[in-house]
């Protein structure tokens, strides 16, 4: 069966938000990066895929729309007519064609410029290809902007409908307005329609619903008719008309015979007669409202005479379903709904004659057939002579005489439950209610195994008679045996006392010595330390007892000796060590494992080096054995569990090494920053070039040449002392020279002053030991000259040597040279 | 009476509980409410027992029995026999059976004196229901169901059947159980009648989902209120032909 269903359509979105949802679901749903220099045939695809996805979106969005709004012709010719009535076909059929329309034209859009995008060849025109493509897609959208907001405006108001079943048992209420229609819905159902005392209060189909004989009918409120021609009823009138005209179901013609709602009964009756056409077929009850104001036998005769006329047209209904045309019951009723009079009776009738209509319809239809079954009560026929009686417990027939007089409530489980905390907190004990000999039993608690057997494979039925039985066997048995078995001590005479006591004093000293002997180890003769202070229980002593007494003491004292229990003294394992049966000396002596272990049973299973290899483990031999396991040790890490440094520890470096941080840097050296030791030396690496015209730099003949760069040129009994070219050359442009004062002494190696260079500040030292007797003062006022001759006028200091043989010490020309390239080579 | 009610969201009450004359069992459930209302309405006079079978809870489909027996299937643990033990009444004899098909309850429909039986259940079995339940046994389909327990539900007033038997069917079921039979539904047009309903000669519980045409049909068969089965003919029949047709 069809639902109808209006309240699940989805929105229809006005033109606007429609072009904004489609195309932001373009931009959000296809790819958006594209470089004009991929290939034409991705960039055309690129921008195709944005076409086609938009035009898809479109049609989906579009189709729900087309396919959601009911089709009118389709739908049950109620609703169909309803629609009509309310929103006019034309218009509906208009805005839903539009949008078909709409969506193929787009359809046609997305296909032209598809195909004209196969032929675009640059990125641009790609891209202006499918603007112009979404361009118009969007303004076949906005040219439809009314047609989606006139089915928007639809939705709304179809949801709104009253959710009727055209197929149910129906109860149709109709007449003029204000005859009070509205009150009786509002008397037989829960709906709630608002009444009130002027026309036309109702505006639409109300929808009630009410039981009759297990079954549920549906009361359908309609507006007020007028009687008017067909063509000038209202919209309003027109939903009363089309209920009429297409549901099949029980119609109460309302007449109010007081004539408060301000139309006579004469009026009323040309109404019945102008529509009566429409309640061809269906029961109809003419049902006189209002009775408390004027009672139907209080009328006009010539209303009389209308009313009759109605009733005799209502009786048509009642023979044109086979009724008998005597029974007028239940044809002309009247009621009030203002004292509830009558109100009942006209719904029972109307239920009733609806049900029979519907029930004559249904007897006539095949599927009748398949049900017959059951409208049949198969009533048994007997087959014995036994009686069958029901069960029914006394107290059940108690309770029922009882529940009519008063009504205890019980306190259950739920209420427990409830007060202990609600579900899943209280736990009810299942042994609450067991029906046991004694109470107490209740919460006894049962093993499930006792002894590693089932508790239960040993519990039957009879067990208690059983038990008695034996109880029973028992005591006659102990009667029987009876006095003759005493063990209490207080019937023993004062002899048997002593006896006894005899008795079980020895028993304790054996059982005590036993203890001794037991748990000294093997039981050997030991004597316990504390015995033996002065150890004077050897042996030795006891040999010398036993062979004083003439027995061979070896064996005792063998016994007595302490030894591994399995291998015994390596001594009496030795071959030499003739044994008296010297056949099986080299078993006896060579005792290989297996006969060991057979000798002993095992206390702990055999230990085996971890690579012996164990038949199922699958391994070819132990040296493969050995490999897997050094190799399985090490793939597994051991965790670090001694606070060790590990890799997952958080480390902060050092930010601003201070190497790299201190110290000028000259241009060029922002990488490295550092001080001139390390940038001289890193120069030489750097620049070959360099460092070879540094190997070119001057060295005069002539003059001696410390180590530390420093050349002496020894003129008589004067020695001028600067420093070399490759000095100076390494040092860069010298900015300050500090010089001694003349007269100070200075001794070979020793620091007399310093060069300050843009690079460095370099000690000075002499190669000689001497005093002072000049000093260049020119360097003062331009330290330059060290650079520009460094050998003339960039001079340092004239002394007079102490020992003219240090000079013997210092490099000659050739050899300094070789030492600075050394050097050099060395950086 | 006819009580409606549910099982944690579920209508087959039939399955998660088992009536008769002389006990009530109920499946142990998340909350009380399932239990309370069999206890509300039977614990006065007969026990009303929580129970778990196999450890599961479709108790109703897994055992049967009637006033005089209560037949549990081999699944069923040593507690919970004991404690089915404990807590029915000594009259009540509770037998374990080994029975290939372990859903006593959808192979056995019975009452206190007739039992329909699944066609394949064991001759042993078919002695164990006669000795324990002390009924007669039928070997018997129900609309060409061979699970009678799942498609009628009996007492020894009346009796449920599947909507499909033939009238034929019907008389015959009839004379063998010797109490008047309606084919019906239950829960809104369930046929698994033994799943949807229990009863039992004074009171039932069906699924919530019964309507009011099923629940007046189960109040007029099994006689829980002064209606007779013939009313179902008589007053309900036009209710009736326009809700099934």
């Amino acid at each position: 069966m069809v639902q109808y269903n209006f309240k699940k359509m989805t929105v229809v979105p006005n033109g606007k938000d429609f072009i904004d949802i489609i195309l932001s679901r373009t931009q959000r749903q296809t790819p958006t990066v594209v470089h004009k220099g991929y290939a034409i045939s991705r960039l055309r695809q690129f921008y195709m895929r944005k076409v086609k996805y938009t035009q898809q979106n479109f049609h989906e969005k579009l189709s729900t729309i087309v396919d959601e709004f009911p089709r009118l012709d389709d739908i049950h010719p109620f609703y169909g007519d309803l629609l009509h009535v309310l929103y006019n076909k034309d218009h509906y059929k208009l805005a839903l064609g539009q949008i078909n329309t709409a969506r193929n034209l787009i359809g046609k859009i997305s296909k032209d410029y598809v195909k004209l995008l196969k032929y675009g060849d640059s990125l641009y025109r790609c891209k202006c290809l499918k603007v112009a493509a979404l361009g118009r897609m969007c303004t076949v959208i906005k040219r439809i902007g009314p047609s989606l907001a006139y089915l928007e405006q639809i939705r709304q108001h179809m949801a709104r409908l009253p959710s009727i079943d055209p197929n149910t048992r129906t109860i149709l209420i109709c007449g003029y307005p204000n005859v009070g229609k509205s009150s009786f819905i509002n008397k037989i159902t829960r709906a709630d329609v608002d009444v009130q005392p002027y026309a036309f209060t109702t505006k639409s189909l109300f929808v009630g619903h009410t039981d009759y004989k297990y079954l549920r009918y549906q009361v359908i409120d309609t507006p007020g008719i007028l009687d008017r021609p067909f063509e000038d009823r209202n919209i309003i009138e027109m939903c009363s008309i089309t209920a009429l005209a297409h549901l099949r179901a029980a119609v109460l013609f309302f007449l109010d015979i007081s004539g408060s709602c301000g139309y006579s009964i004469a009026q009323q009756a040309a109404l019945f007669h102008s529509i009566k056409s429409l309640f061809m077929n269906k029961p109809l009850i003419i049902v006189c409202n209002k009775t408390d104001l004027q009672p139907l036998d209080g009328i006009s005769e010539e209303d009389k005479k209308l009313v009759a006329e109605m009733k005799s047209e209502a009786m048509k209904t009642v023979i044109g379903q086979g009724g008998e045309a005597t029974n007028d019951d239940g044809v002309l009723l009247t009621m009030s709904t203002l004292t509830e009079e009558g109100v009942i009776a006209v719904k029972n009738a109307a239920c009733d004659r609806l049900l029979n209509q519907r029930v004559e319809l249904k007897m006539k239809s095949k599927k009748i057939n398949d049900c017959l079954n059951r409208f049949h009560v198969a009533m048994p026929k007997p087959r014995d002579n036994k009686e069958r009686p029901p069960c029914i417990p006394q107290a059940v027939i108690e309770a029922k005489i009882k529940q009519a007089a008063e009504k205890e409530k019980r306190q259950t489980e739920r209420d427990l439950e409830n007060e202990n905390g609600g579900a899943g907190v209280y736990s009810a004990s299942l042994k609450k209610h067991y029906i046991l000999a004694n109470d107490e039993w209740k919460e006894d608690v049962m093993p499930e195994i006792l002894d590693g057997h089932n508790v239960y494979d040993f519990v039957d039925p009879d067990i208690l008679h059983r038990l008695e039985e034996l109880e029973r066997e028992e005591g006659l048995r102990q009667e029987e045996e009876g006095d003759d078995f005493e063990m209490d001590g207080l019937e023993l005479t004062p002899e048997e006392k002593k006896t006894l006591a005899a008795i079980r004093k020895k028993k304790s000293l054996l059982i005590q010595e036993h203890r001794i002997k037991k748990s000294t180890a093997e039981s050997r003769p030991i004597v316990p330390r504390k015995f033996d202070k002065d150890r004077e229980f050897t042996t030795k002593r006891m040999g010398r007892q036993l062979s004083k007494l003439g027995i061979d003491p070896s064996r005792a004292i063998e016994r007595a000796r302490s030894r591994s229990v399995s291998r015994g003294r390596k001594r009496e394992r030795s071959v030499d060590r003739g044994d008296t049966d010297g056949g099986d000396a080299m078993e006896v002596d060579t005792p290989n494992k297996k006969q060991r272990m057979l000798s002993r049973s095992r206390s702990r299973s055999r230990s085996r080096p971890p690579t012996e290899v164990v038949p199922g483990e699958g391994f070819k031999d132990s040296n493969q054995k050995a490999k897997a396991l050094q190799k399985a040790r090490k793939s597994n890490k051991n965790r670090n569990k001694d606070a060790r440094r590990g890799e997952a520890d958080r480390v902060i470096p050092t930010l601003k090494p201070k190497h790299l941080f201190s110290g000028k840097r000259s241009i060029g050296k922002t990488q490295r920053p550092n001080a001139l030791r390390i940038s001289t030396a890193s120069k030489s690496h750097l620049s070959p070039a360099f460092s070879l015209s540094r190997c070119f730099s001057t060295v005069l003949d002539g003059l001696k040449y410390a180590s530390s760069h420093e050349w002496v040129k020894h003129e008589g009994s004067v020695a001028t002392i600067g420093i070399t070219d490759h000095a100076q050359d390494h040092l860069g442009e010298v900015v300050f020279v500090e010089l001694p004062e003349s007269g100070r002494s200075v001794s070979q190696g020793g620091s007399f002053g310093a060069v300050e260079s843009v690079k460095a500040t370099s000690d000075v030292n002499s190669p000689i030991s001497g005093q002072v007797v000049e000093v260049n003062s020119k360097l003062t006022e331009s330290p330059g000259l060290i650079n520009s001759s460094p050998y003339e006028d960039g001079w340092m200091i004239k002394i007079k040597p102490s020992s003219p043989s240090e000079l013997e010490s210092l490099l000659g020309p050739k050899e300094y040279t070789k030492f600075c390239e050394e050097e050099d080579a060395a950086h | 009476m006819a009580t409606r009610l549910q099982f944690e969201n579920s209508c087959e009450v039939g399955v998660f509980s088992k009536l008769t004359n002389a006990y009530c069992l109920v499946a142990i459930g998340g909350s009380e409410n399932f239990y309370s209302t069999f206890e509300g309405e039977l614990a006065d006079v007969i026990p009303v027992v929580k129970t778990s079978i196999g450890g599961t809870r479709i108790i109703g489909r897994l055992c049967a029995g009637n006033k005089n027996g209560l037949l549990v299937p081999h699944t069923t643990t040593d507690q919970e026999l004991q404690h089915l033990r404990n807590s029915l009444p000594d009259q009540v004899v509770v037998q374990r059976i080994e029975e290939r098909l372990s859903a006593l309850g959808n192979c056995i429909a019975c009452n206190d004196h007739v039992a329909l039986t699944h066609t394949d259940l064991d001759r042993e079995t078919e002695e164990m229901i006669a000795d324990v339940l002390g009924v007669e046994v039928f070997r018997q389909t129900i609309a060409g169901n061979i699970l009678v327990g799942s498609f009628c539900a009996f007492t020894n007033r009346g009796g449920l059947v599947h909507p499909h038997t033939s009238v034929e069917d019907l008389d015959e079921l009839s004379t063998l159980l010797q109490v008047p039979l309606v084919a019906g539904t239950v829960n809104r047009g369930s046929e698994v009648i033994g799943a949807g309903m229990i009863v039992n000669d004074w009171t039932a519980f069906c699924g919530l989902d019964t309507t009011a045409t099923e629940l007046s049909v189960i109040e007029s068969v099994f006689k829980l209120r002064e209606a007779q089965p013939s009313a179902i003919v008589d007053e309900m029949r036009k209710s009736l032909i326009d809700s099934y047709v």
